[in-house]
């Protein structure tokens, strides 16, 4: 039925019986473990591997061109894609270095409310991978128990915001909206859950797994020189005991007044990460716990005052003129930071996501360049994969937790 | 126990179902449709999620196929970027008869919010879709919404391909429909 | 006339400015941390300016010094991660690229930014010996810029496709893409005698075809799905994007959803 053309089935991607009897090995774009559209070239003499190439760029959407032709606040919703497990940590990444470059800060029910996304987030984007990497590896009931957890955080997110994967929940300048009613009731509980089948369902089913040891201990070892020298941050950099939290160490919103511990694990190994990834969700309810007193002490404001960039409450807007005219303004041109660079870093699950935005005072930003973790994991790839076997290639590509819409942009 | 008891005697001898050989292979084919996992962006991550516990594709016959031989639906789940097209093509292709596309999301439709040089600005510019799915990302009661009307075209269509229409790879050019299939 | 569009930069432009409007400026403070002016101190002969933006120090340098300057900051200031190295775009103003290195102190806790003004059309030395971070990073301005890079171990495209022609992320490239970006993905799956056939990209979203009776319900004038409406003679008038007439008596209802 197929009209001759270009797409007659071709091998090019085998090379069978070269001269030094290595076999090139195309994994991807289209696979079920590769997290998305990673595309591998590997060599392999036997089932080891001797080369590795990772090809990206499949899913390369023009974010960075896209930031240059938007103004400030229509870019915002677009964050949401980059790392679209977490969305929340990019929407705020952006924001936090917006409102540098302003040189404005949220007020302080805004922060609670954001703090309490970030982490909510981060709970979401560890359930994941837990149960992705469960997945590749084999333990398919996990998978199942993870997402069910996951569903009931994402209940919460909808509750708060309307949807379920794409937020769009903090603004620049702060939050634009107010948690519902009962909302921090079903957040406390949540945390009991997470809390419960972490220790019950998941650690149960896979720390002293024989099976899970097996494949994970001593696979994909990272040193901790080498995961400073190739930009990994995060789970990686702490998996391979450096402690480097942007949480604690450049603190940002409310993190200065929050009591959480580091996890580090020196076993440089996937196994280690996975105990990290485990711990780090503890931390998380912890910090999530402390959040809900700390909302009914603050005053319902929930943006900036700064009438210059950010429009004034639904309420001034509708009865003061002023702040209609303002309004309008920043609507229909955008707000017009001052001229500037500006470098942020925050602590994404994945990593240091950072946003770089150089503006010349135009509404549009004259450059935009985001900071993704993922893309420099994908980079590590090529010397991690070099002496593994073939079957732990899906393992290692797991533990690098890659997400393909910050790796391509 | 529950106990049946037919009468051979009033229903003329023996329990007869009557059908047409359209409906019965149809009966077929739309109760066991075998998805390939060709997740591509954010939309995968809720096509993930109506395949896990809450919403759980597998008790309508879905069951994720990770080749392409043995799928039956393909559904494009997110932004197709100019650099992945051959490839979406090619699985495409390589899907055996009777097959369907289901094409999941604004990105994947119209090329959404992505109006840039990078994005394939519709699926069905090389690939003829059979379902469009509105949403970014569309909720997981969605994609099962989808996938029981693509059930309800099925059993509408003939048994025989061949005698189906299938969507046009044309979009501007009216009066040239030259069937790219 | 037709409107002037100026071709070396054509991202989008503010619709209105007010000429009186003074573009304030990000304060730039002098360099007083401790830390930071040990680290000025140690690059003494290398530093042309430095200054602190919003809590992190900025060095500017000259482009051939990059290697050297990166090396004093690894070696002797303890910056040992490169979080990020990008580029920036001023071909249009100054003929000139602006690149940057952004690194990371992890004892200490501090950032400093590298930055360098490198001319069109020249390349830059690559870090990669010094950071591996640098070996996908470089490949990403190569490939979104077209700034070569010296002794770079694997110099090739990384986000675009290698037959890929112009660099995305320069201000002469257009958000929409050129003509060869256009046409791309048909011209390689179907090749280039089924453009015709195919039909330009529809970048509007809110476009209606007439004659696609498959796509677009007529309303109003409702035929068959996938008639050929073609030869007839067309009766509703449209507009770019609206129906003018709608004949509401002629108008049916369907019983049922199809």
């Amino acid at each position: 039925m197929q009209v001759s053309n270009k797409l007659t089935p071709f091998f090019e991607n085998l090379n069978f019986e070269r001269d030094d009897n290595t076999m090139v090995i195309n994994f991807g774009p289209q696979h079920p473990s590769a997290h998305g559209q990673l595309r591998l070239v590997l060599e392999l003499e036997g089932e080891q591997v001797v080369k590795a190439y990772p090809d990206i760029g499949y899913l390369h959407r023009g974010i960075e061109k896209m930031a240059e032709n938007m103004t400030y606040n229509e870019f915002l919703p677009t964050t949401d894609r980059l790392d679209y497990i977490a969305s929340t940590s990019n929407n705020y990444a952006y924001a936090l270095a917006v409102e540098k470059l302003l040189g404005i800060e949220a007020p302080r029910r805004a922060q609670v409310i954001r703090t309490a996304l970030l982490e909510l987030n981060r709970v979401i984007s560890h359930l994941f991978f837990v149960a992705t990497h469960a997945l590749d590896v084999g333990a398919m009931s996990v998978f199942l128990y993870a997402f069910r957890e996951r569903e009931f955080a994402m209940d919460l997110m909808e509750d708060y915001c309307g949807a379920r994967l794409t937020h769009s929940a903090v603004r620049i300048g702060g939050v634009p909206l107010d948690l519902p009613e009962g909302w921090l009731k079903n957040l406390a509980s949540f945390c009991d859950k997470v809390d419960y089948e972490l220790e019950h369902t998941y650690e149960a089913l896979l720390t002293e797994n024989r099976i899970w040891k097996m494949r994970l201990e001593d696979v994909g070892v990272i040193s901790a020189e080498d995961a400073l020298s190739w930009g990994c941050t995060g789970p990686m950099l702490r998996g391979s005991g450096v402690k480097w939290d942007i949480r604690k160490e450049e603190p940002y919103e409310l993190y200065s007044e929050l009591d959480f511990d580091i996890p580090v694990s020196d076993r440089c190994d996937s196994y280690g990460r996975y105990k990290l990834y485990m711990e780090e969700m503890r931390q998380s309810t912890r910090i999530l716990r402390q959040l809900i007193p700390m909302y009914d002490d603050t005053e319902p404001q929930l943006m900036a005052h700064a009438p210059q960039y950010i429009s004034a409450p639904k309420e001034e807007i509708m009865t003061q003129n002023y702040a209609l005219m303002q309004h309008f303004v920043l609507v229909t041109q955008g707000m017009r930071p001052p001229k500037g660079e500006v470098y942020v870093a925050t602590e994404s699950p994945k990593g240091e996501l950072g946003f770089y935005i150089k503006s010349e005072g135009e509404p549009y930003a004259y450059r935009l360049k985001c900071r993704a973790p993922s893309f420099f994991h994908t980079g590590l790839l090529q010397k991690l994969l070099v002496g593994t076997y073939i079957a732990d290639v899906v393992t290692i590509i797991g533990t690098t937790n890659i997400v393909f819409g910050e790796v391509d942009r | 126990m529950a106990q049946h008891q037919v009468n051979y005697a009033s229903t003329a001898g023996l329990p007869i179902a009557l059908t047409s050989v359209d409906k019965l292979v149809n009966w077929g084919r739309s109760n066991s449709l075998w998805p390939l996992t060709y997740g591509l962006a954010c939309c995968a991550i809720e096509m993930m999620a109506s395949g896990a516990s809450r919403y759980d594709f597998d008790r309508m016959g879905t069951i994720f196929r990770a080749s392409p031989r043995q799928a039956d639906v393909m559904i494009l789940a997110g932004t197709l970027s100019k650099k992945h097209s051959e490839f979406a093509r090619r699985l495409y292709d390589q899907m055996t008869e009777p097959k369907w596309v289901i094409s999941m999301g604004s990105c994947a439709n119209t090329g959404g919010m992505f109006n840039t040089y990078a994005t394939v600005q519709g699926v069905d510019r090389i690939i003829p879709v059979d379902i469009y799915l509105p949403g970014c990302a569309p909720r997981p009661e969605t994609l099962q919404y989808a996938l029981m009307m693509l059930q309800k075209k099925i059993r509408r269509e003939s048994a025989d391909m061949k005698k189906n229409t299938k969507q046009d790879l044309t979009t501007q050019t009216g009066k040239k429909r030259t069937r790219l299939i | 006339m037709r409107k002037y569009v100026p071709k070396d930069n054509v991202q989008k432009k503010s619709y209105y400015t007010d000429r009186f409007h003074v573009v304030p400026r990000v304060p730039r403070e002098k360099v007083e941390d401790e830390h930071f002016v040990s680290v000025v101190e140690a690059l003494a002969g290398d530093v042309k300016e430095s200054y602190i933006e919003i809590g992190q120090l900025v060095l500017h340098i000259n482009p051939e010094d990059n290697f050297k300057v990166l090396k004093i900051l690894k070696e002797e200031c303890g910056y040992t991660q490169c979080s990020e190295q990008s580029a920036v775009d001023y071909l249009a103003k100054d003929n000139e690229f602006e690149l940057f290195w952004q690194l990371l102190n992890i004892t200490e806790a501090k950032r400093v930014r590298v930055v360098c003004r490198l001319a069109n059309a020249s390349a830059i030395e690559s870090v990669e010996p010094l950071f591996k971070s640098a070996n996908f990073a470089e490949r990403e301005i190569f490939d979104m810029f077209g700034i070569k890079v010296n002794n770079h171990p694997f110099l090739k495209r990384i986000l675009m496709p290698d037959d890929w022609e112009g660099n995305p992320l320069l201000k002469t490239y257009p958000l929409q893409g050129d003509e060869f970006a256009s046409w791309y993905e048909v011209d390689k799956i179907f090749g280039k005698e089924y453009r015709d056939i195919i039909g330009p990209e529809n970048r509007d979203p809110a476009k209606i075809d007439v004659e696609d009776t498959k796509r677009f319900s007529r309303v109003g004038y409702e035929v068959e799905f996938g008639a050929d409406y073609s030869t007839e003679e067309k009766d509703i008038e449209y507009s770019e994007t609206l129906l003018v007439n709608y004949n509401k008596k002629s108008s049916k209802q369907l019983d049922e959803r199809r």
